[in-house]
């Protein structure tokens, strides 16, 4: 989504543990990282990258058009901001616990300048053999036609690994994070790969709390979607926890349930998978 | 993390901060005399427990008394209820309000539509979702964009589309800007009013509940003592890990990272008729120490058998293994593990493990299937 082999990346955060730590695992994967983030470390080189105070002089210096942030919570919304205000196309925030109200402000800045947000607290995005940008196994599987969009990290490395297993391609592998609220939402990204050209199936991995994936079930109604959607939904056994008040139920109509997710998706046609390993024999029924 | 659940009274609390209005109330902490707080308050009075349940009407945690000695036989028989793990944790007494009318009313985050909403209706009370539910047409929603805030003449708009009139149009919009003003000055996710009651003498905020966006408790000081006060020992040494963490009915101790992960693997489980006893979401990038203590904190709870299960992204397989080691050497005593790892440095985890002579699956299935035959 808003990536390609060819993009520029700069980590924001290179020189901390995890920072610098997954920029080797991002350039062992073949991502090419342009430059490094650090205030005050301006100057230093990490794993043979350059490190700016600024994103903007990243920008400048190096033409970085995509950015991975790795720096810890409390910097993180104003992390995001810099990298808005510096035009970079893509932004990918790995940190988790953005505050709402920051990411309420930092959507409707990206929204305005029309660049694009993902996460924060997510694994990041995969185009398989081409590039990675994120924090998610580099083995999990190769590149293909089935797109792979998640909610959840540690639970979608799982199904693409099973993809990947069972020797089926995946065109992108996006996971949208698991902040209240997210740059890019399950629909932004399901809308993205129903239309993009090198997708001709999308595997949806949903859970429990929210109504997103309901909104996913009506755009594949509204959109008259016709691609195969194989979707697995999490969270069937959890027991009904502590609800958000009434205002929940009353904004999306349901209280975000595994089953009615699950009644939703399949009313539109959507195939739901029992089990995460169900996935890829469904999805090679329409390959 | 935790979701942060104002009680009535601690919303209320807020509510008196910025003016809501309030009938006369009372509120008696766990411990402190009832007797000795009970005699300057008027009866007949309405007694309230303040738990963290639904539906305290039905559960008989909510009644009206007539005179203070039914008061205080009341207030100290609550102090002795429990509903689950729930203790009440205080009472709070309120003078009854004289009810013509009830309403409902809140700001509350829509998270997919990342927006807050204004939502009222002039049929309040406790079955507000049954309203939602068959009679939408009844429920007013306003979007707020947070750059313009609430603004003034929405408000008005709601308060006349409820029915209101004359004085009670300015008091009924004033109410709802002054929710605003909370929902933005304590980071609420969601603050609540139901019922809002219309008397003779105007308007009363009756019941109220306030949900806070744990996101932003760093600078929210007011935030981190309630917190702290309402979490149970083991959730406070989750809490101070940073791990999510529910206490669940089953037997199996769970270890794992990424919360739709651990759920699928409770999933997976009772389809294999076996249950958690907890969920326990490690949190990605766990270091030495976090894996440690996340242990320990299962170990307490006395598990048949802990299953760790980790698909390291950030987390990394070499870091859980030596963890997993450490907390062996502390306690020779442990349950019987069943571990399974993957992804980042997943050769070198599993390699630490081998060699100190502990299994370790790459596959969660095969995993399941060994812990089936440890519970037996």
């Amino acid at each position: 989504m808003h990536i390609s082999e060819n993009s520029r990346v700069v980590v924001q955060g290179i020189t901390g543990n995890q920072g610098k730590f997954h920029t080797q695992l991002m350039q062992e994967y073949g991502t090419n990282i342009v430059a490094g983030v650090t205030p005050k470390k301006g100057g230093q080189e990490v794993l043979g990258v350059p490190v700016f105070n600024t994103v903007q002089e990243a920008v400048k210096e190096r033409g970085a058009d995509t950015s991975i942030i790795f720096v810890p919570a409390r910097f993180t919304s104003g992390a995001v901001l810099e990298s808005l205000n510096a035009g970079i196309n893509m932004t990918c925030c790995i940190t988790e616990g953005v505050p709402v109200l920051d990411m309420l402000r930092l959507v409707e800045l990206a929204h305005s300048k029309g660049l694009h947000l993902i996460g924060p607290n997510t694994p990041g995005m995969l185009i398989p053999d081409k590039i990675k940008l994120g924090i998610m196994p580099s083995d999990m599987c190769h590149f293909g036609t089935v797109a792979t969009i998640a909610k959840s990290g540690t639970l979608s490395y799982e199904i693409a690994k099973a993809l990947g297993n069972a020797d089926v391609g995946v065109s992108a592998y996006i996971g949208i994070g698991g902040d209240p609220i997210r740059g890019t939402t399950l629909v932004e990204a399901f809308d993205y790969y129903a239309k993009d050209n090198g997708t001709n199936i999308i595997v949806l991995i949903g859970e429990i709390g929210g109504d997103e994936e309901e909104k996913v079930a009506a755009y594949i109604e509204a959109q008259n979607v016709n691609k195969p959607v194989i979707a697995y939904i999490a969270g069937k056994s959890a027991p009904e926890g502590k609800r958000m008040g009434h205002a929940g139920a009353i904004i999306s109509g349901n209280v975000g349930t595994a089953q009615g997710k699950i009644d939703a998706l399949s009313a539109v046609g959507a195939n739901i998978a029992e089990t995460p390993w169900d996935i890829p024999d469904m999805v090679k029924q329409h390959l | 993390m935790f979701t942060i659940r104002l009680l009535e009274y601690e919303a209320k609390e807020v509510f008196a901060e910025f003016d809501l209005p309030l009938v006369n109330r009372l509120v008696i902490t766990r411990g402190e005399n009832v007797e000795d707080k009970l005699t300057q308050f008027n009866f007949p009075a309405i007694v309230k427990s303040q738990i963290a349940i639904g539906s305290r009407k039905k559960a008989g945690l909510i009644k009206i008394v007539q005179t203070r000695e039914e008061g205080i036989s009341l207030c100290k028989d609550y102090f002795t209820r429990k509903v689950g793990t729930y203790e009440v944790e205080a009472i709070l007494i309120e003078s009854l309000a004289e009810i013509k009318h009830e309403y409902y009313c809140s700001i509350a985050l829509d998270t997919s539509g990342r927006q807050f909403v204004l939502i009222a209706s002039a049929e309040g009370g406790i079955d507000i979702e049954e309203v939602a539910a068959t009679r939408p047409e009844a429920i007013i929603k306003e979007n707020i964009s947070l750059t313009e805030g609430l603004k003034e003449e929405t408000a008005r708009s709601v308060a006349e589309r409820l029915g209101f009139t004359g004085d009670l149009v300015d008091s009924a919009s004033d109410l709802f800007l002054k929710l605003w003003k909370i929902t933005t000055a304590k980071e609420a996710q969601l603050v609540e009013i139901n019922p809002l009651v219309l008397t003779p003498s105007g308007l009363f905020a009756v019941d109220g509940k306030m949900i806070l966006d744990d996101n932003a408790v760093f600078r929210q000081t007011t935030i981190q003592e309630l917190q702290k006060k309402k979490l149970t020992d083991l959730e406070k040494t989750a809490l101070q890990f940073g791990f999510s963490f529910v206490e669940l009915d089953g037997q199996v101790g769970i270890l794992a990272n990424g919360a739709g992960l651990t759920m699928a693997l409770l999933d997976v489980l009772a389809q294999h008729g076996l249950a958690g006893m907890n969920f326990l979401d490690v949190g990605g990038g766990a270091d030495r120490d976090r894996v440690y203590e996340a242990l320990k904190l299962i170990f307490t709870m006395k598990p048949k058998a802990v299953l760790i299960n980790i698909y390291g992204g950030i987390t990394r397989c070499d870091v859980v293994a030596d963890a997993i080691l450490h907390t062996l050497n502390e306690f020779p005593d442990a349950p019987p593990m069943v571990i399974r790892l993957t992804g980042t440095k997943e050769t070198e985890g599993v390699k630490i493990l081998n060699d100190a002579g502990i299994d370790a699956y790459k596959d969660m299935m095969a995993a399941v299937e060994k812990l089936k035959g440890v519970i037996g």
